[in-house]
């Protein structure tokens, strides 16, 4: 199939539109933070943030509610990558999800997920600042 | 008391249970000090062990800039493996002295200025160890960990070829279960030791103690009767002479002199007579101040004024003036008054010997509970020794027959009196002595 330039460039800002939309959330306490976005198709995302003793339980999801699906990930704390991995969505609901500890630091924390669907080419970004 | 101290059995536990607390006082000391060494060692082999197997293969590359995804990763896969047995904190300092890891999040990023000591690990590697300064600003939260600290650190290295300093806190409460790990192996063997070697000597001890008071008894009883059957043989001699000789020397003296004054007999006799009766009656006093000498005819109280003029009777022959003078001595014992006349006999024969006296007294009287007496010439008296009191006045025992009277200053000691001997050069000498009633 044919991609029209027009096409693409609908489907570029579409995405980016929606990735705005799940704009970075902040908190510093004692709160966990939750953040939920929809990727560049059909499949959304979900990032919370919970401290503990000095560390971050990170929390991410991501649910294309179709089972079966690899998707590549990554978190990055403070532009760093402090985790990455593969992982498969899953039933019933067709999602997966990662849970990985950070260092708490000094400062704001930023921390995002990264995911990716090589096969249908639909990607999924999402910020906490904590 | 004084007896019980002096028994040689309450002297060896008394100086067996010093030595126990010398070497219990020691032993702590001593396992003390091995234990540290020993923790220290201990700690310093862990910290090199974990810096080596665990801290440096974990370390991702980042982590010596700061990285927070690296810090993140050494985090996640060393921590746990890092915090094990006696570990109570994890620092990772860069050379620039920032901490890029800790297990206390709150340090990671600060900057202190790294001490000679870790620039000196860091440098040229090694381990080493020192009481941690809870003081300072990096380990101030160190202090919520209670007690004393001991910090090891030793080097180790980034993949990107940059010395890290790896450095591990432990407790010292830590040490001293060490300390007490030690002690408690040593002291069985020191303490059992010795208390085996007291219960196994006491008896033995003791045995030969008794053995030992036995055979002073033994001798002291032999010395007794040896004496008791001198003084029943001098007393036998004294009696046979005085009641033989001396009966016929002063009949003979008494018929002399009788023969002498009879009218009947002539002038001429009568002038012959006369030198042989004085010599017989010098003859006589001479005897028996022998007779006193040898046995006093009665050493009670009422016979001690008699003895004592029996006893200076040979100072006139000398050429001494003697006096004796005896008050108030109703309630003296018997044996003090025999005390005073052994030492009086003594006394008054040095001075008719070696003083060169003129004249000589003799008092014997009381005070304050005690007999007394002071037997005095105005003789040539002595001289202190040259290693003496530097006084010319010595209150010790003449060198001539002097034995005589330290021998009796040891029955005066027992007796609990006083025998002292004052004496200078010219001065004459007075023999005094003190003895409870």
């Amino acid at each position: 199939m044919r991609i029209r330039p027009a096409h693409l460039a609908v489907a570029l800002l579409t995405s980016s539109v929606l990735i705005s939309v799940a704009g970075p959330a902040q908190a510093k306490g004692g709160d966990d933070v939750v953040r939920r976005g929809s990727c560049t198709g059909a499949t959304h995302w979900k990032l919370k943030v919970k401290p503990d003793d000095g560390r971050l339980e990170v929390e991410a999801e991501v649910d294309s509610n179709r089972v079966g699906q690899t998707w590549g990930w990554r978190l990055v704390h403070n532009g760093s990558t402090s985790a990455s991995g593969t992982a498969t969505t899953t039933a019933p609901s067709g999602s997966f999800e990662v849970r990985r500890r950070m260092v708490n630091l000094a400062g704001t924390d930023t921390i995002t997920l990264r995911a990716s669907n090589a096969r249908t080419g639909e990607r999924c970004v999402g910020t906490v600042r904590f | 008391m004084r007896r019980q101290l002096a028994n040689p059995v309450v002297q060896f536990l008394a100086a067996g249970f010093v030595v126990l607390v010398v070497v219990v006082v020691g032993t702590v000391q001593l396992s003390r000090q091995a234990a540290d060494r020993e923790a220290i060692k201990d700690a310093r082999s862990t910290t090199a062990l974990l810096g080596r197997s665990v801290a440096q293969p974990a370390v991702p590359r980042g982590l010596v800039d700061g990285d927070a995804g690296a810090v993140d990763r050494f985090d996640r896969t060393a921590l746990r493996r890092l915090l094990v047995g006696d570990v109570k904190r994890i620092k990772i300092w860069n050379g620039a002295g920032r901490i890029v890891y800790s297990d206390k999040t709150r340090l990671i990023g600060s900057h202190y200025p790294l001490g000679d000591d870790e620039l000196d690990v860091l440098h040229k590697g090694a381990t080493d160890a020192e009481l941690s300064d809870l003081a300072k600003p990096e380990n101030r939260f160190e202090r919520a960990l209670g007690g004393d600290l001991l910090e090891v650190y030793t080097r180790i290295w980034s993949p990107e070829g940059d010395p890290l300093l790896f450095e591990v806190y432990y407790s010292a409460a830590d040490i001293a279960h060490r300390r007490s790990e030690v002690y408690d192996e040593f002291q069985p063997i020191t303490l059992g030791g010795l208390l085996v070697l007291v219960a196994l000597t006491t008896p033995l001890l003791w045995a030969l103690t008794r053995r030992l008071d036995r055979s002073a008894r033994d001798r002291e009883r032999l010395l007794l009767a040896a004496a008791d059957a001198s003084e029943s043989e001098r007393r036998r001699i004294a009696r046979d002479l005085h009641d033989g000789v001396v009966q016929d020397l002063a009949g003979t003296s008494f018929a002399l002199s009788a023969t002498a004054r009879d009218p009947g007999t002539d002038a001429r006799t009568a002038e012959r007579l006369a030198p042989m009766s004085r010599s017989l009656r010098s003859s006589l006093r001479s005897l028996r101040s022998l007779l006193v000498e040898i046995y006093p005819p009665d050493l009670g109280v009422d016979g001690l004024a008699a003895a004592l003029e029996d006893l200076v009777a040979p100072a006139a022959s000398a050429g001494v003036a003697a006096r004796v003078e005896v008050y108030d001595v109703q309630e003296a014992s018997q044996d003090s008054v025999r005390l005073v006349w052994r030492v009086a006999q003594e006394a008054v024969r040095n001075a008719l010997r070696h003083a060169d006296a003129s004249r000589l007294s003799v008092q014997v009287g009381t005070a304050g509970g005690l007999l007394t007496l002071d037997v005095t010439d105005d003789g040539r008296g002595f001289a202190a020794r040259p290693d003496s009191r530097p006084d010319s006045r010595r209150d010790s025992l003449p060198d001539t027959g002097g034995i005589g009277l330290r021998a009796l200053r040891d029955l005066v000691k027992e007796a609990g009196g006083r025998l002292q001997v004052r004496s200078a050069p010219d001065s004459g000498t007075t023999v005094h002595l003190e003895v409870p009633l």
